[in-house]
């Protein structure tokens, strides 16, 4: 197995792919987290600070819904929309990509792809 | 006495002890018993996975808490969504291709193996056991409130029944017990909100109108700020389910019944997905549940005023009041079912971890793959025995808190140990050992010597640790051990370590060296 990760390691594709997917990792777990953070402090700092007021007031005259009950049912489908985009690209991108540096890497090994 | 929760009921035994039967002539290898043989599908997982998630402590618990407290309800349906992105972002995949049956393998990879897996194996036993508890109560009370059996005689069937899942089928049996489940919860509660937004003329707005009319908040139940009013309790709250989730063991250890890290990475979008839909579904219950139970004074206790059976059975009720006893019987045998397949999941959990991690690598490494199963098959019978004694001991624990805890446990143990010893180059076994069992024992200590246990239930008049969730101080204190203990360790040792990373990154970029997991 080592000389087939010492190919991988040469191989400055995997760098490529090594970098796509961690800025690509890194933003999807920011954007997650920055959402899910900024959604529960304003659930949490409400009603000391202002700009989560609108937390609990309706979303129009004559409704009783609440611009937090919108928000929090959108963020749930945000969430799993940002694993719906995850996946696509780390299926189609990330592993063609990974798909051919590891058959080079084993071809030149001189193992079967 | 309910003649059709108790049909339903027993329909659902006998067809998942079928299926266990079945399973159990089709579980010949360990990888069979601990992973279903990784020929599970995506879709199949994924379901599973949500099954595993789904346990009636959400359903009833959290429906209960958006009952009492509206709003903040909220903070619990997003967090339970919220950990999917972060396990499949973080760890799915990555765990697939380093781990075989238990996350510590992926932890022991490149760091000492015995006392890591002695540390993961805690941490995965200390939750799974909090969680048992949690689950064990839950099913106790609901048994005692609608079959009017005793509490005593409803904890040992679900204890007799799970032991008998997981010895006798494995992860075959425990998965497809989930999948079942799963299809029920998932249309049982469908059909429940169905029905109540069909009383009340198929319009969300109407749901929360008539809930506010009838909630001793008003129009403020709409409104953040009645469960929680301390900020850094929110907080550390929304940490600990985020993080917690990527924690718990018997979710990490689906990822190894699939194939490749293809369908691990589909498992996350199907669990998600049905994670989501089940979340909004709650949403709408407990908010159902404000609108159409609390107007009829039947569901209340004329003396206290409090909800029969206490606030976990709002959803209960809610489906009485728009189905009349048919329904009734049948979400009560769908909770039943449901906490029936957790806690075998929890079991088998815990089992492996005890015989995979302990038994098979650290006590006797050169056992044989016939006596490793045997050994998880007794440890399935002692886990099961521990649960039913700590069931009966905690019966009056509020069920929601102690998944909590378990949450807990995973956010600031299992979590960083997994993250850091894939993701940091630098992590050593000295530096993971220390943040592990820091973490560990803020945990552990904050939960005994905080509000909830300290106060509420050794009866002393102040804690020592004031917060209620202890979850983000444990897990910076484990992040920060590790990271000081792994910096400071100047050890050969620790140099070999931070050699290896380079290949087992590798490894689990590509899944190169995976495939030949070998057998015990």
């Amino acid at each position: 197995m080592k000389h087939i990760y010492q190919k991988i390691k040469e191989d400055p594709r995997f760098r490529e792919l090594e970098s796509k997917r961690r800025n690509f990792t890194w933003l999807m777990v920011g954007i997650m987290l920055a959402n899910d953070f900024w959604y529960i402090c304003a659930t949490a700092f409400y009603p000391e600070h202002g700009y989560a007021r609108f937390w609990g007031t309706p979303i129009g005259e004559g409704y009783a819904t609440t611009w937090g009950i919108v928000i929090g049912f959108l963020q749930t489908i945000l969430f799993i929309v940002l694993v719906g985009v995850y996946i696509y690209r780390a299926n189609n991108e990330f592993d063609t990509l990974k798909d051919a540096i590891v058959a080079d890497a084993r071809r030149a090994a001189g193992e079967k792809p | 006495m309910n003649i059709i929760a108790i049909m339903m009921f027993l329909g659902f035994v006998l067809v998942t002890l079928g299926v266990t039967f079945w399973a159990a002539r089709r579980t010949r290898t360990t990888k069979d018993f601990y992973a279903a043989g990784g020929r599970i599908t995506g879709f199949q997982n994924g379901l599973a996975i949500a099954g595993d998630f789904m346990s009636a402590a959400t359903f009833l618990g959290v429906t209960g808490l958006i009952f009492s407290h509206g709003f903040d309800g909220l903070i619990y349906v997003i967090g339970g969504v919220a950990g999917w992105p972060i396990v499949l972002f973080l760890l799915a995949e990555r765990l697939k291709n380093l781990g075989k049956y238990t996350f510590s393998d992926a932890v022991s990879l490149r760091l000492q193996a015995t006392p890591l897996r002695c540390l993961a194996a805690t941490g995965s036993l200390v939750a799974v056991v909090l969680y048992l508890i949690g689950q064990m109560v839950g099913a106790g009370k609901l048994i005692e409130v609608l079959f009017h059996v005793d509490y005593e005689v409803a904890v040992c069937t679900i204890g007799a029944l799970m032991v008998l899942y997981v010895s006798f089928g494995g992860m075959i049996a425990t998965t497809w017990v989930q999948i079942i489940k799963a299809s029920l919860l998932l249309a049982g509660g469908s059909l429940l909100a169905f029905l109540v937004y069909a009383r009340l003329g198929f319009s969300f707005d109407t749901i929360l109108r008539t809930a506010m009319s009838h909630h001793t908040f008003g129009d403020a139940m709409l409104a953040p700020g009645h469960l929680i009013s301390d900020p850094l309790s929110v907080i550390s709250l929304a940490t600990t389910l985020v993080f917690g989730t990527a924690g718990l063991p018997h979710i990490l250890m689906r990822f190894f019944t699939v194939r490749d890290a293809v369908e691990a990475r589909r498992s996350v979008f199907f669990a998600a997905s049905f994670i989501g839909y089940f979340y909004i579904l709650i949403f709408i219950l407990g908010f159902g549940a404000v609108a159409l139970v609390t107007a009829e004074t039947g569901y209340f206790d004329p003396a206290t005023k409090l909800l029969v059976g206490g606030g976990n059975m709002a959803a209960i009720h809610l489906s009485h009041a728009v189905g009349g006893n048919v329904f009734l019987g049948f979400i009560s045998a769908v909770c039943f079912a449901t906490i029936l397949a957790v806690v075998s999941g929890l079991t088998l959990s815990g089992a492996s971890a005890i015989s995979h991690d302990l038994y098979a690598n650290v006590i006797r490494p050169q056992a044989s793959e016939h006596d490793v199963v045997r050994v998880s098959k007794f440890s399935a019978l002692v886990l099961g025995a521990i649960a039913v004694a700590l069931g009966l001991v905690f019966e009056n624990q509020n069920v929601a808190y102690m998944v909590m805890l378990a949450f807990t446990i995973g956010a600031s143990v299992n979590f960083p140990l997994l993250f850091l010893a894939m993701y940091w180059k630098d992590l050593t076994t000295r530096g993971a050992l220390i943040g592990g069992y820091l973490g560990l024992a803020t945990a552990v200590g904050g939960i005994v010597f905080g509000p909830t246990v300290w106060v509420e239930v050794l009866g002393h008049a102040t804690p020592l640790f004031p917060h209620k969730y202890p979850g983000i101080f444990a897990l910076v204190i484990a992040f920060g051990g590790s990271i000081a203990g792994s910096l400071l360790d100047r050890s050969a040792r620790a140099a070999r370590e931070r050699a290896g990373f380079r290949d087992q990154f590798i490894r689990s970029q590509t899944g190169v060296g995976s495939e030949a997991a070998s057998v015990h």
